[in-house]
């Protein structure tokens, strides 16, 4: 059974796009394009990677971050913080395994889920 | 008018000179004497006419009208016409009187010997102050002429009393005269001063109400609100635009103090804090904040008042209505996040489509759409570019843009930006090269995201502007307490008239150029701006048709506190 990457994306472009960007790295992939839909998906699923954006709706992004760092069953899950905001982006600095800064890059990403695939 | 005044007027002779006027009014005093004695003689005369002879009373009244007579055609010249005259004349005439009044015994050596003392004193008094000497003289031919007539020996004792008498009185004349004179001219010069003293205070009087007038007319006028504060912090002055500003009734905001403007109801507790502060601890120098006055916003500044001896004499606040502008920051700020999100996301999908079409991840893909694929993405990335651009240079005009100090090597920082650049350099047939000073240290303190940017902005700029040849990137230390990043170019160089306008934003030399080269001519703005921030600075050197060499210089830090990123 192939690994789980969770895409938290509200822009429905973007998500598409790091959608495909895990699946050319391997990845099975679920999309929220809200915070209550990521919410759900977080406590049924145990995903590998998470691409979490901070601007949501419902449920906003630092509040997502904070349930799956609390989640024992996710002690595991990597949160990749996909910002456009640099302050913000300053501050998951230390918190999230990692930060990009928007815009991302197609490649960029693909090549960062392939590393995190075989890790 | 009273009598006194009447009688003062009727002795008083106007004269040029003081002195004559002086002679005169006395001459006039002995003749009212005189001729009220006469009018006194002329009335008992007639009173007791009956107890007299006859002929006896028709004398004394013939003699004493003739006397009135007298006095007054002496009266009249002297008035009229001259004082000297009427003098001589009425010497003359008591000489005359005295002369024939008694026997010539009596006269030349008996009791009628001294009245003629009466007219030597009265020479100096009536007359010039030497003229006694005149009538002392007149007075001894008389009695040396009588005294021979009558076969008498002349009183010699009284002869020479006579000039004695004549020497005394004119001493005393003329020294009476020369006070006198000195009076006048100390009278004169006081008058003269306190007139001057006068014409002075009413010249700096009206100087000073105009002085005081213009500055109250520009207080008046000017549209910022201003209110100064006298020593005791109560208002002296408030002019008409902050009445209007702050909607407090003159009345009241004409003696307001400190504390009643810091505790008005249009602040919050925050703005009362900053208002009263701003007031109270208002030094030589302005200082400056912003708070909010109900539903306006307000710019404050204050300074203390010192007078031209540089004493504290107040406080003086001037309040701007900064609302519009308030808005205005508050509206950009909105565009800024705006275009922040709204432009960026559907950029980041144009890029991740064109990258995905490219990578065949819909299907495979012919060389052409691979290459239609790749400008796709480049006119993207300068749109990505134009974008940040504005992002920064807005960021650091709000002064928004923070530089974060931590170690980095300068080796990896110009090995990285080539490899960005290289590619770009490579498209327009340029050649890409580096040199990195020996002397420069292995491991510097700064940011490297911003030398980073500064590195980038400043090649970009050097291959936009260069159509052959090539650009060189040198990192090397120029003394001891600083280094630099230096970029040269074989481009088209710079006219000399635009230099110093090259690092303002907006700007690019010859509109035609940045036509063919694209850009927004921000990229050096910022250059300068993050230099500037770092405390260090850009110089350009420029020569038309052989290039460019920008060179920024930045102080050098190798071991300074590193600050840690974190939340």
């Amino acid at each position: 059974m192939s690994e789980l990457g969770l895409v938290v994306e509200d822009d429905l472009d973007l998500a598409i796009i790091f959608s495909e960007a895990l699946q050319a790295a391997g990845f099975e992939v679920e999309t929220a394009r809200d915070g209550q839909k990521a919410r759900d998906l977080l406590t049924t699923t145990i995903p590998k990677v998470v691409i979490l954006d901070l601007h949501l709706p419902l449920v906003d992004g630092p509040s997502l971050f904070e349930q799956i760092r609390s989640d024992p069953r996710l002690k595991e899950t990597i949160v990749v913080v996909a910002t456009a905001d640099a302050r913000l982006a300053e501050a998951y600095q230390d918190q999230a395994d990692v930060v990009l800064i928007k815009p991302i890059s197609f490649t960029q990403l693909r090549d960062l889920s392939q590393r995190l695939h075989k890790e | 008018m009273t009598l006194q005044q009447r009688l003062r007027q009727f002795i008083t002779v106007s004269s040029a000179d003081p002195d004559d006027a002086r002679r005169r009014q006395l001459l006039n005093i002995f003749l009212v004497l005189l001729g009220l004695i006469a009018a006194i003689a002329i009335i008992a005369d007639l009173a007791l006419w009956k107890a007299q002879e006859p002929q006896e009373a028709l004398v004394i009244l013939v003699g004493s009208l003739i006397t009135l007579i007298g006095l007054s055609g002496l009266y009249w010249l002297n008035m009229r016409k001259s004082g000297t005259l009427a003098a001589s004349l009425f010497i003359f005439f008591l000489l005359l009187i005295f002369s024939f009044s008694d026997s010539p015994k009596e006269i030349v050596d008996g009791r009628s010997l001294w009245v003629f003392v009466v007219p030597i004193i009265l020479a100096s008094g009536l007359l010039k102050s030497w003229s006694s000497f005149i009538v002392a003289a007149f007075s001894s031919g008389i009695i040396v002429v009588m005294a021979l007539e009558n076969n008498l020996f002349p009183n010699l004792v009284a002869l020479f009393l006579y000039f004695a008498m004549a020497f005394i009185s004119w001493i005393i004349a003329s020294n009476l005269e020369r006070a006198l004179a000195e009076v006048r001219l100390v009278n004169a010069n006081l008058d003269r001063l306190v007139q001057e003293r006068t014409q002075a205070l009413v010249s700096a009087l009206g100087r000073e109400r105009a002085e005081a007038g213009r500055s109250r007319a520009i207080l008046e006028s000017i549209a910022d609100g201003v209110i100064v504060f006298d020593l005791r912090n109560k208002a002296t002055h408030v002019n008409p635009a902050l009445v209007r500003l702050l909607e407090i009734p003159e009345e009241k905001l004409s003696a307001i103090t400190v504390d009643e403007l810091s505790r008005a109801p249009a602040l919050d507790a925050k703005n009362r804090g900053i208002l009263a502060g701003l007031l109270a601890a208002s030094g030589k120098q302005i200082s400056s904040y912003r708070i909010q006055w109900g539903k306006k916003t307000l710019s404050v500044s204050a300074a203390q008042v010192t007078d031209i001896n540089g004493e504290r004499i107040g406080t003086v606040a001037v309040f701007r209505d900064y609302t519009r502008e308030a808005e205005v920051e508050r509206m950009k700020n909105t565009f800024l996040a705006i275009v922040s999100h709204e432009l960026r996301t559907p950029l980041n999908a144009i890029l991740g489509y064109a990258e995905m079409l490219k990578e065949a991840i819909y299907g495979p893909v012919n060389e052409k759409q691979v290459r239609a694929s790749d400008r796709i993405l480049s006119n993207v990335r300068r749109l990505l570019d134009i974008v940040n651009d504005l992002l920064d240079q807005a960021q650091i005009e709000a002064g928004k843009m923070t530089i974060q100090m931590q170690p980095f090597q300068p080796a990896a920082l110009l090995e990285n930006v080539i490899e960005i650049m290289n590619k770009t350099a490579a498209d327009k047939g340029l050649t890409l090269t580096s040199e990195l000073d020996p002397e420069l240290p292995q491991t510097l303190t700064g940011d490297p995201a911003r030398l980073q940017q500064i590195l980038i902005n400043l090649t970009n700029n050097a291959i936009k502007f260069t159509d052959r040849g090539s650009v060189h990137i040198r990192l090397f230390r120029p003394n001891k307490k600083q280094w630099s990043i230096e970029v040269t170019d074989t481009g088209v160089g710079i006219p000399e008239d635009e230099l110093p306008h090259i690092f303002e934003a907006f700007r690019q030399a010859d509109s035609t150029l940045t036509r063919r080269h694209g850009g927004f001519g921000l990229g050096l703005t910022i250059v300068q701006q993050l230099a500037n921030l770092m405390g260090g600075g850009v110089t350009v050197k420029s020569k038309i048709g052989v290039g460019s060499v920008f060179t920024v210089t930045l102080p050098l830090v190798v071991n300074a506190q590193t600050k840690r990123r974190k939340t």
